[in-house]
């Protein structure tokens, strides 16, 4: 441990370690490009500098390492001075594009000019001009004329991804960021490069243009495309007259489970939850009242007392799961969360993608839930109503005796199909309702995105409270009720595990 | 605090058969009249319709129009400066790549309700290409359906600034 001075304040920090890692640390506002905790320091621009008292020149604080005793200025009229500069130098070129730029409202370039921009230009001569639509590949669009050539892209392609797809090109004020002739980029996480592109200058094809980033609202999540469970933040919006739509998924840190990335796969998995969302309650065909629809599954179990099967999907949260488990208690039915389709051994991968592909599978073995083949073949045999929750794979009992039982689907999108259903019952989709998630390293995490829509749709949890007659109709009720008092979530609390991931034994 | 007691007027015999005051009034009438009639110039009320009000200046806020490039095409970048500055949340925007090569980004969709509008000029302030403007002195809009009186990006487009008498 080391003491230094920062600003006439105190701080206790770590000997040794990056300065500038300990100020951000300690919520002191250094304005940096080059440098990012996941790929280090850089130093190439400039604009972290610091007066550090004994030396003659500002340094900058991503590359000098923590020495006791130091006495740090951060502001002032000289720092300003030397940040302004900088700035100067990296407007030279730019073409001040905002109003039609993405990264407008996030950008570094336009945070920093607003603190200590000189706001006029000293150019005599014109701009140079680069390539204002460079298509990289991967959803990835490169403006050159934006690029303050941090290289945060080029250093994340060397050492996150190690697949070198991208570097600098040519020399001085014709350097730009670029890919090997013939060779886009390709790489699975490839548009984490658009997250960490300070300024504007790559975007993302797939959000470019929808919306701009001020309009947008953040919620956090958990992805659902596979068992990694990756920490997401989801910007959504509610524009007049319309209905809530998700913009995009950005990762969101945690160090316990994707660092700073996610996978493009996870991160474009957001259109599934815009789309296929627009349906009605269907009664053997026909279209019904929500109301009425939900007074029909009651009666459907009611009716099915003992002769149930309830196929779960195994990327259903942990309390939706605990209360289908007492559901089942309740009216005597057996539970399956059997997926042939659980694994896909070309999906994954050694960084982040997980070849399972579900996000709550872990959940079942701690509550005894049978998962296998066998025990869904014995439940079917002597099931007459057959009801599928939060799963829609009706062609796996299609084969089987489909036309003798009576089957009954609760998902949260559009089905493929709904002909020969006896009961269609949406519920709200992933980010439509919080709920826990247990990963494939046992990282227990909660989910609290819970986005509400037009069309009224009631979530999981709520129904089953409706069909188990009680009240615990919130997670936190769950867990207060149930969860807490089990073996395997003896040490975990509630409130905590809102904010922070836990990891337990599986 | 003391009570001030008012006297109350009009209980009075001239006052109750109200025709002294009448007929002071209509003297009044008759004045303004016999004075118009010498001279129509000074009247303060218009024919409108077939009279218009002379006095829009330039800076009158009327509605809105959309202003072109020198080779005709839409200025507007789709920045959605002037939606965020509006306070009545009442212009649409869609946003889309534009292929001329002439821009990046442009207007696909670009819609004003005039019946939501406040006409404050909030979005002619914001935009920072001077794209959007309220110069054409139209200070009247009229239409049949509450729909027409969407102002869509085409008939923005098609609005001219008023002329200006020399």
């Amino acid at each position: 441990m080391a003491n230094i001075t920062v600003d006439g304040k105190i701080l206790e920090v770590k000997e040794g370690a990056l300065l500038i890692e300990e100020l951000l640390a300690n919520a002191i506002n250094i304005p940096h490009f080059c440098y990012h905790p996941a790929l280090g320091k850089d130093g190439n621009c400039r604009m972290c500098m610091v007066e550090i008292e004994g030396q003659k020149r500002p340094q900058i604080a991503c590359d000098t390492p923590i020495k006791h005793g130091m006495i740090v200025r951060t502001k002032g009229a000289n720092i300003d001075r030397v940040k302004r500069s900088i700035l100067e130098m990296e407007l030279i070129n730019h073409p001040v594009d905002c109003p039609i730029c993405d990264q407008a409202g996030e950008c570094s370039l336009q945070n920093y000019y607003m603190d200590v921009g000189l706001y006029e230009s000293r150019l005599s001569t014109p701009k140079v001009h680069g390539q204002k639509h460079v298509d990289l590949g991967a959803n990835v669009v490169l403006d050159q004329e934006r690029c303050v050539l941090c290289t945060r892209c080029v250093r994340f392609t060397q050492k996150i991804t190690k697949t070198h797809e991208l570097g600098v090109l040519s020399r001085a004020d014709h350097s730009v960021i670029s890919t090997f002739p013939n060779q886009p980029l390709s790489d699975p996480y490839a548009m984490n490069v658009v997250d960490l592109c300070p300024v504007g200058a790559l975007t993302s094809k797939d959000f470019r243009f929808h919306k701009r980033v001020w309009f947008l609202a953040s919620e956090e999540a958990i992805c659902n495309r596979c068992a990694r469970g990756c920490s997401l933040y989801v910007d959504h919006h509610k524009e007049k007259y319309k209905d809530e739509m998700i913009y995009r998924y950005r990762p969101r840190f945690n160090a316990l489970v994707n660092g700073y990335f996610i996978c493009d796969v996870g991160r474009l998995s957001y259109h599934q939850e815009n789309e296929n969302r627009n349906f009605h309650p269907m009664i053997r065909g026909k279209e019904s009242e929500y109301e009425y629809a939900e007074g029909k599954l009651l009666r459907l179990f009611k009716r099915n007392i003992g002769k149930m099967l309830l196929v779960i999907s195994s990327s259903l949260s942990l309390e939706e799961m605990v209360r289908i488990k007492a559901l089942a208690g309740m009216y005597d039915a057996t539970i399956s969360a059997y997926e042939p389709n659980r694994f896909d051994e070309h999906f994954g991968d050694d960084f982040l993608k997980h070849q399972d592909l579900s996000a709550n599978a872990r959940a079942l073995p701690l509550l005894g839930i049978e998962e296998h083949c066998m025990g869904f073949s014995e439940g079917f045999e002597q099931a007459e109503l057959i009801v599928f929750i939060g799963r829609s794979d009706i062609d796996m009992v299609k084969t089987l005796a489909y036309e003798t039982k009576n089957i009954a689907l609760l998902y949260g999108y559009n089905p493929p199909f709904c002909e020969g259903l006896e009961l269609l019952l949406p519920i709200t989709s992933h980010t439509g309702r919080a709920g826990t998630f247990i990963n494939c390293d046992g990282i227990v995490q909660y989910s609290n995105c819970a986005i509400t829509h037009n069309q009224g749709h009631k979530k999981l949890l709520e129904l089953l409270a409706m069909l188990l007659g009680d009240t615990l109709n919130t997670c936190e009720e769950v867990w207060e009720e149930t969860i807490g008092k089990l073996e395997h979530f003896q040490g975990l609390e509630f409130e905590k595990l809102k904010h922070t991931a836990q990891k337990i034994s599986l | 605090m003391g009570i001030k007691i008012v006297k109350r007027e009009g209980k009075s015999f001239k006052d109750r058969i109200y025709l002294p005051a009448i007929l002071g009034g209509m003297m009044t009438t008759l004045g303004h009249f016999l004075r118009n009639l010498r001279d129509t110039s000074n009247i303060k009320t218009l024919n409108y319709p077939e009279e218009q009000p002379k006095d829009i200046t330039s800076r009158y806020r009327g509605v809105h129009r959309l202003t072109k490039r020198d080779d005709g095409s839409v200025r507007c970048v789709a920045c959605f400066m002037c939606a965020t500055a509006c306070p009545a949340e009442c212009i649409f925007i869609e946003a889309q790549e534009r292929e001329d090569g002439v821009d990046e980004k442009m207007p696909k969709v670009f819609t004003i309700d005039l019946l939501e509008c406040v006409f404050c000029g909030g979005c002619v302030e914001a935009c920072p290409c001077d794209a959007i403007r309220m110069d054409t002195g139209i200070f009247t809009f009229v239409a049949h359906k509450r729909e027409d009186f969407l102002l869509t990006k085409d008939k923005l487009l098609s609005f001219e600034a008023k002329k200006e008498k020399a």
